[in-house]
């Protein structure tokens, strides 16, 4: 596809319109880090023992998922391997022609846009799972 | 000057149409302000800490209560951590639903590939190091996790020679955590703004 032309008119100097968003983006965040800090503490439980296993044993929230899967049978980690690797490849991939300008959700690229959506919602929900609905033995269990 | 540098990572015009908040949402930039949060609270962190099973849990109790400040830092660390997770995370979906990896951004679509799973390996690093029960749990269920990957018992030996903080594995994970994976990211990070400015900028121009 060619990119239609555009007027000098339509551009505008990054700096200051462009730096302007960044900035702002930028403050809001440490506002948010700063504020946040005041208000969630970072757990801190007895000393390490060994010999005291909690029940369940969780690993850290941004792993639970895999932890999550894998408690269903270890063979479902390789799914997961060779999603990772098909998204990885998939700018090598013949199926897909560069398009000019990017968009949300492009229809040239449906099975993509459906993949990483399901996926998503997969990760989040097993991590809500483990997190929330696992209880002793690793049973499910109601978090209340 | 280093305005000039900073300047100079982004093109020197934009198209007025492209410039609004709705298509990035601006989430690498977040991610990589979250990104020297950490390193900078990590930093003061780092006066304090011992790498040293005996010590390493007394000397984050110390932190808490005899350190002016000390609490918040460890707040601000962890929450940091969060964020700069969530926000990578978020980025890569974002990357993958607009195309954005296409050519010919697949160069730096690889970067942001390794740019995630190095700071998921950095998050866990710096899960073990308070070495309280939460931390040693988490790890050694995450070890499990990772020998059930290929390779899995090999790695497994080279990050744990012993067993999950004892000695050598508190070293290696304080080691990795915080020389050898932040040196990577922010290594690969700048390649990261380097290829996005040779692609022609962060708004929507493939």
């Amino acid at each position: 596809m060619n990119q239609p032309r555009s007027l000098k008119t339509d551009y505008l100097k990054s700096s200051p319109h462009f730096f302007q968003l960044i900035v702002v983006a930028a403050c809001f965040l440490c506002l948010l880090l700063f504020c946040g800090a005041i208000l969630i503490q970072a757990p801190l439980l007895g000393p390490a023992d060994p010999g005291v296993p909690p029940n369940p044993a969780k690993s850290a929230w941004f792993l639970l998922w895999i932890q999550e899967l894998v408690s269903h049978g270890t063979f479902l980690i390789y799914p997961v391997i060779i999603l990772g690797c098909f998204f990885v490849i998939l700018p090598w991939l013949p199926v897909y022609r560069p398009a000019w300008r990017a968009s949300w959700l492009p229809e040239g690229q449906w099975f993509v846009n459906v993949l990483t959506v399901v996926s998503v919602a997969v990760i989040i929900g097993l991590t809500i799972i483990a997190a929330f609905f696992r209880g002793t033995q690793w049973q499910y269990a109601w978090p209340f | 000057m280093f305005k000039d540098f900073i300047k100079h990572l982004f093109p020197r015009v934009v198209l007025k149409k492209n410039l609004r908040l709705s298509y990035t949402f601006c989430l690498g930039g977040l991610a990589f302000t979250a990104l020297l949060s950490l390193l900078l609270s990590g930093a003061l962190l780092l006066f304090h800490y011992q790498p040293v099973p005996e010590r390493a849990y007394a000397s984050i109790l110390a932190l808490e209560r005899d350190v002016w400040g000390g609490s918040y830092i460890r707040n601000l660390h962890r929450f940091s951590s969060h964020l700069f997770l969530v926000f990578i995370f978020l980025h890569t979906v974002r990357v993958l639903l607009t195309g954005a990896y296409q050519r010919p951004r697949h160069f730096n679509w690889l970067i942001g590939c390794a740019l995630m799973l190095l700071s998921v390996f950095s998050g866990y690093t710096g899960y073990l190091l308070p070495l309280d029960q939460l931390a040693y749990w988490a790890t050694q269920t995450g070890m499990e996790l990772f020998r059930s990957l290929p390779l899995g018992n090999f790695l497994y030996g080279v990050l744990v020679p012993d067993q999950v903080g004892g000695v050598s594995s508190l070293l290696r994970f304080y080691i990795l955590h915080i020389t050898i994976l932040p040196m990577l990211i922010m290594g690969l990070s700048g390649l990261h703004f380097y290829r996005v400015r040779k692609n022609r900028g962060v708004l929507p121009y493939l």
